[in-house]
């Protein structure tokens, strides 16, 4: 999932600045099952900023309404009223929600309440921690499924480093060195003997690198009769 | 402002704090007249937005009771 957490009260306040009419969107997805964005919490983001603009003096007329998902205007489509009659947006989409809003309500003015943090998953209750960078070019079947590029400090494709110290990376004893836990697991399996070939390095034009990325499928592209 | 005026909203549990409250007034206890008692199904209902809505919409104070 994608994970986010919530800007600061403070911060969301001065993206609203004066605004008198405010639409605060949640989004059905990734960010409701990471509690930063969902139904719940637009709710009582809505309600925290009514409160609090009442005690500055000022009352503004905010609301709030969720949609499935954020990232497809289909979603959004269902909430076209209540944005278009907005003065802000304020999403709490992830990063891709904020701009699926902003492309598909090109005179609408909107704002993030979220910090859109990592891809990963929840390793307990209330933490989440990254697993994926996305780098286009999936290197997990070298790894045994621990990935070097997200979860090695310096995205080491043959580590690991000197900085490995009782299992935990130089950069924060708290975390865990990503080559140790790789090491660990391919022992494991008895599959050491494959962390011997030496990786060339990555050609990282497939990432974030090589520039904005797109993908696209003529056979699920629809055609249209000429 | 009097303890008359004061809003103190309960919310409380049907299985405990209720039956107290019930009992109180079977036996004619006297409590001010700006406490309003609201049954819950139980006081884990009692998320976060009940009680900002509570205070949104006017109560000076809210006690949750189970
Ligand atoms: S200590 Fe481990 S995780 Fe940290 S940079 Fe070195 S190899 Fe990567």
């Amino acid at each position: 999932m994608i994970v986010a957490e919530q800007k600061t009260i403070d911060e969301v306040k001065t993206l609203l600045a004066d605004a008198r009419k405010v639409l605060v969107i949640g989004c059905g997805t990734c960010v409701t099952v990471c509690f930063a964005g969902g139904s719940r919490e637009a709710a009582i983001l809505a309600c925290s900023l009514r409160m609090a603009s009442q005690l500055e003096g000022h009352a503004r007329d905010i609301t709030d309404v969720t949609v499935q998902r954020q990232c497809e205007w289909e979603y959004l489509d269902q909430a076209a009223d209540q944005i278009k009659d907005a003065e802000v947006i304020l999403s709490l989409g992830c990063g891709v929600g904020v701009q699926a809003i902003a492309e598909r309500f090109p005179n609408a003015w909107v704002v993030p309440g979220l910090n859109t943090k990592f891809m990963g998953l929840p390793t307990e209750q209330g933490v989440w921690a990254e697993r994926c960078a996305a780098c286009g070019d999936c290197v997990l079947g070298l790894t045994g499924g621990v990935c070097p590029i997200a979860r090695c400090s310096k995205s080491l494709l043959n580590g690991p480093c000197g900085g490995s110290e009782g299992g935990h990376c130089e950069i924060d004893p708290d975390t865990p060195c990503g080559w140790q836990l790789i090491y660990d697991r391919m022992e494991k399996l008895g599959k050491l003997e494959l962390l011997m070939d030496v990786q060339p390095p990555k050609n990282w034009q497939k990432a974030r690198d090589g520039g904005p990325r797109k993908i696209v499928r003529e056979d699920l592209k629809l055609h249209h009769e000429e | 402002m009097n303890s008359d005026s004061t809003l103190i909203v309960a919310f409380c549990c049907e299985h405990c704090a209720y039956a107290a409250a019930d009992l109180a007034g079977g036996l004619r206890m006297q409590y001010p007249s700006g406490i309003r008692i609201v049954m819950l199904p139980c006081t884990g209902k009692a998320d976060p937005l009940l009680l900002l809505r509570t205070f949104e919409e006017g109560a000076d104070g809210i006690m949750v009771a189970g």
